[in-house]
């Protein structure tokens, strides 16, 4: 066996691709070979760099959560026997999703105090908008790429996410996320006015507006709701509900909802 | 309650347990392959929910591994290159000649056990801007053999194509990789440059057929 042969299957020796017969034939080879040994150990020690620099990547922490989603999706359809297509109802896991949602929220209407006339299930909703600006969860969509934000939730959210835009030089786009609002798939978007964070908070839901309160301000249509003396402020686009709140004083919060502008 | 209802469970919990421990492979290749940490992630979720819906075709005791990174290969080929397919024409496996960068014998010192931890981050660092330079077939090649250590048949049937052009693209891509690497590690310092013969690979069939001929 000659170096040259030697050298050139050199990757599927190392692979431990190459038969018996050849295998021994190659290890009598580097033997008697310092140059084809030195060959040999490059070749590992490449191998071994490569795999260093380039594995080793673990899954973002809500990677599989956000699969098991998308499989509940499946399991849905399934359960029905009916076509994605078809399935709109409301199904048995998300209607004791729902009830559990309103019982919880029973409870903590008591603490906090809810609004009167508000159905449970709008309450709870709009107690989610104010927990999730709270939380502050992690972006997955950084401010780099405002671009990738459409493009992101393309697949994850039954509506096109379109980011509001302000007239306000000192509102930033910060990032965004996938979340669930109630039973609802959300999109929420961060932002920074001067210093403070302000969420927005993307999903369908009739029976949020219908419940709420309406002013003008501006010659624009702003919904609020009052959540244990919070305000959360709506607005509708494309059937899509938009609902701020952040560290805002009230009529910073109306402005901002009022001036939201949102590319169709 | 639909009367399937309890079938769906039962496959469902199956398919998380075996599932879940591929979610690091899946989304490790995805990453190397899309480059965007959003186009992996999405890549992922398409790859898993495509293989629950086909779940029943996939043979028991068979490489599940495998054939979970044989639909996502399928699915980045089918949706995520399609916007660049073009390119492909000048940087795909045609692209670049075999035998190209085989490395010389000062690179391949200089290179082999890195001394320190400094020096195996540099070329840490410069294997990833190698790696990242590419074509996506190449990429995928260097992932599957080298970062995955799967076997060549495992390969062949990830990517579809015979063991034996499996080799070749392998063989290929590994060249494509050192030359990168040989030129920048130059230019860094890293090494120091030399010359030498380059060896054009001929396939492994063809030197096991040479050999039984002498024999």
């Amino acid at each position: 066996m000659t170096c040259k042969l030697v050298r050139r299957h050199l990757g599927a020796f190392v692979d431990g691709e190459t038969d018996p017969a050849t295998q021994i034939e190659f290890e009598r080879h580097f033997e008697a070979c310092p140059g084809c040994q030195e060959h040999l150990a490059f070749e590992r020690s490449l191998r071994e760099q490569t795999r260093e620099s380039l594995g080793g990547i673990h899954a973002p922490e809500q990677l599989w959560n956000r699969t098991l989603h998308r499989l509940d999706e499946i399991d849905v359809v399934r359960n029905d026997g009916r076509t994605p297509l078809a399935a709109r109802p409301m199904h048995l896991r998300q209607t004791w999703i729902i009830a559990a949602a309103a019982a919880a929220i029973l409870i903590i209407g008591g603490v906090v105090g809810l609004p009167e006339g508000t159905d449970y299930q709008s309450a709870g909703m709009l107690q989610d908008v104010v927990n999730l600006h709270s939380q502050a969860l992690p972006s997955d969509v950084k401010a780099e790429a405002p671009q990738e934000v459409v493009r992101y939730f393309q697949g994850k959210t039954p509506f096109p996410v379109k980011p509001a835009q302000f007239e306000e030089p000192s509102v930033k786009f910060v990032g965004a996320r996938y979340i669930k609002v109630g039973v609802h798939p959300a999109a929420a978007l961060y932002y920074n006015h001067g210093g403070h964070r302000v969420t927005l908070l993307l999903f369908q839901s009739p029976e949020i507006v219908r419940d709420a309160q309406r002013t003008n301000v501006g010659g624009r249509e702003v919904y609020y709701h009052n959540v244990g003396g919070h305000v959360v402020t709506i607005r509708q686009h494309g059937g899509v509900n938009y609902a701020f709140y952040g560290d805002l004083d009230r009529p910073v919060l109306f402005q901002l909802a009022a001036n939201a502008r949102v590319e169709d | 309650m639909p009367r399937n209802t309890k079938k769906i469970d039962a496959e469902r919990e199956l398919f998380e347990s075996e599932a879940r421990p591929y979610l690091d492979v899946l989304y490790s290749v995805a990453l190397r392959l899309t480059r965007s940490p959003v186009d992996a992630e999405d890549l992922v979720q398409d790859t898993l929910v495509r293989a629950y819906r086909f779940y029943d075709r996939f043979e028991a005791g068979t490489n599940f591994k495998a054939w979970l990174l044989r639909i996502q290969m399928n699915t980045f080929v089918n949706r995520y290159r399609r916007a660049t397919r073009e390119r492909q024409v000048f940087e795909g496996p045609m692209a670049a000649p075999v035998g190209e960068g085989v490395m010389g014998r000062a690179t391949m010192r200089g290179l082999t056990d890195p001394v320190g931890d400094a020096q195996r981050r540099l070329i840490g660092r410069e294997i990833q801007r190698a790696f990242d330079e590419l074509s996506e077939d190449a990429r995928a090649m260097v992932l599957l053999a080298d970062v995955e250590e799967l076997s060549y048949k495992e390969i062949s049937e990830i990517v579809g194509c015979p063991i034996g052009t499996v080799m070749s693209r392998l063989h290929r891509a590994r060249k494509q990789l050192q030359g990168s690497l040989q030129s920048h590690a130059v230019q860094l310092g890293i090494i120091e440059d030399d010359e030498e013969q380059v060896d054009d690979p001929i396939p492994l069939e063809a030197f096991r057929a040479r050999k039984l001929v002498k024999s």
